[in-house]
């Protein structure tokens, strides 16, 4: 499969990097500065989570965010005003981490010409069946010491 | 990540003796993101690779400086001044036989106020001219300015949507003001201590959060410059915890709906 | 004054139901836009709805297409807060009749200072 021409600028990393320390300095950490390339090999994560979006177009993108089900939990809390010791709810968990999901490939969405409907988030903590789509990126960010994955696919139609 | 305190306490030294703001310890998490781009952009492996070979070379001293200073700015910052220049104070000076408007955008960091200004006149009075200055003392600012991009973060910053929509084009991660604007706006390095720019004498002068950083001397000397650029009848704004007051009595505060301005007294000769 | 606050993420409702509060509204909420107009009925001293455009049983958008074809609520002053960023989706949006615009991500004085824009908020000048 090719990459879809106006999906090109994408898959430079800094783009969405960009994208990504825009919300973390606005709705999560409050100041800029805390989430950083993740230098090195991929990092592996622990009881990792999956949440996502699609773009719809002629070949349907899928925006995707991977993260250990513990540095999901700070993100809920940090986007939620949690206490450290409050207890975080699947509910809340899927709400939170999906919301990131949707603003990242919502603002990705917005750099590509022409591109289609955005879908509503998916959180799963099994990893989708990627075997037939083609990866335009992947990407890992460190924030508070943890690795956040990031990865483009364009979907077999 | 973190960096080193040989790196983070040569920056707060630089940053103190070239600005005097101060940046505390705890506050190394600002000096890494600010100087990240820089340190990419010039090919370094990491912020403190980046601050070593700056420590060896002078003329990289001012992009650290200014990396760290610039602040943020919005678009119609506190509203009022462009209520009352839109309501009151162009309709004045057009009643008074001004054409052309000639206006000096003091501090303009990266240009929000230079094009928010531009907006208002030509949305208001497509008739009027409008030739604006806008001066800072940052090479990285005006040069923003000039460019006229902004990211999406900085377009969320006050601009009101049908402004947007019509004055600005999206390009990829950016917003690009409309040439049409652009044209309108000239960037110029200056110090608020020299001579004023060229581009006067101004018929209205936005001296915005800027005199808060001086001294009672310093505040007077530039107030003193500002009046000698300023067009007879012309106008001053300056930012909500400022005043003339108290400083310069050459000036009369004038309330104008939600806002002031400042306008020499008749009379008084310098 | 009273708030709505349109978005099918809970999280995103209560960060900007606590935006509003905080400089003086009370809030109430809706998961969609359906929901979002059977509100409006409901209280009729809603002032400002804020919404998101991504929602399952009826978009934001087509709730702004709703709720200006009923005279009774053209004082309500409609603002568009979502992640769809594209010049052609924010001129749609005008042109059905929402007064502003966010992106997001914002912080709260995003919000602050379109509202001030809108004269829903007292502007307080900065220092």
């Amino acid at each position: 499969m090719t990459i879809p021409a106006t999906w090109e600028p994408l898959t430079d990393a800094d783009p969405v990097l960009t994208i990504a320390q825009d919300l973390f300095s606005t709705m999560i950490d409050g100041e800029p500065g805390h989430l950083y390339q993740w230098m090195g090999e991929s990092p592996s994560l622990e009881d990792s989570r999956y949440a996502w979006v699609d773009v719809s177009g002629p070949v349907v993108t899928r925006v995707m965010l991977m993260a250990g089900r513990a540095t999901g939990e700070q993100l809920t809390r940090a986007l939620l005003q949690m206490d450290d010791s409050e207890a975080v709810s699947d509910a809340d968990f899927a709400d939170a981490v999906g919301e990131i999901a949707n603003v990242v490939g919502g603002n990705v969405k917005s750099l590509v010409t022409n591109p289609g409907a955005l879908t509503l988030p998916v959180v799963t903590h099994q990893e989708p069946d990627m075997s037939t789509a083609f990866c335009l990126l992947e990407t890992y960010f460190g924030w508070k010491g943890a690795p956040l994955g990031v990865s483009l696919w364009a979907l077999a139609s | 990540m973190t960096l080193t305190a040989e790196t983070f306490d040569f920056v707060a030294t630089l940053v103190r003796q070239r600005s005097a703001i101060q940046l505390e310890r705890g506050k190394e998490y600002l000096v890494e993101s600010r100087l990240a781009p820089l340190a990419r952009s010039a090919g370094a492996l990491d912020v403190d690779a980046y601050v070593r070979g700056v420590r060896a070379d002078v003329t990289k001293h001012d992009v650290v400086v200014e990396a760290l200073t610039t602040n943020e700015t919005s678009w119609f910052r506190d509203l009022n001044p462009f209520t009352v220049l839109r309501s009151h104070v162009v309709p004045d000076l057009v009643g008074n036989g001004r054409s052309t408007m000639r206006i000096w955008s003091a501090a303009c960091s990266t240009g929000q106020e230079a094009y928010s200004i531009a907006m208002i006149l030509a949305d208001n009075f497509p008739t009027v001219r409008s030739n604006i200055v806008a001066t800072d003392l940052a090479d990285q600012v005006l040069a923003k300015g000039r460019s006229g991009r902004y990211t999406q973060l900085e377009i969320n910053r006050g601009l009101p949507a049908p402004m947007l929509v019509k004055h600005f084009e999206r390009q990829g991660p950016s917003f690009e003001i409309s040439s049409a604007l652009r044209s309108q706006v000239v960037f110029r390095k200056h110090n608020l201590l020299d001579t004023p720019p060229a581009g006067g004498p101004f018929d209205i002068v936005f001296l915005r959060n800027v005199l808060i950083y001086f001294d009672v001397v310093t505040k007077r000397d530039v107030l003193r410059r500002v009046r000698g650029a300023l067009a007879p009848g012309g106008y001053l704004f300056l930012g909500a915890a400022e005043t003339t007051i108290g400083v310069d009595e050459s000036w009369e505060r004038v309330p104008l709906g939600p806002s002031s301005v400042y306008r020499p007294r008749e009379g008084n000769v310098t | 004054m009273k708030a709505l606050v349109i978005d099918d993420s809970r999280v995103m409702r209560r960060i900007v139901s606590n935006i509003l509060v905080d400089v003086g509204f009370e809030t109430i909420e809706a998961e969609n836009g359906q929901v979002a107009l059977d509100q409006l009925e409901a209280n009729d001293d809603v002032a400002l709805c804020c919404i998101d455009w991504n929602m399952p049983v009826m978009t934001g958008f087509e709730f702004v297409v709703a709720a200006r074809k009923r005279p009774e609520w053209r004082n309500v002053t409609l603002m568009m807060v979502t992640t769809e960023g594209e010049q052609d989706q924010i001129v749609r949006a005008l042109a059905a009749g929402a007064h502003e615009y966010v992106i997001k991500p914002f912080t709260p004085e995003v919000i602050v200072d379109k509202l001030q824009f809108l004269g829903l908020v007292d502007v307080k000048e900065s220092v």
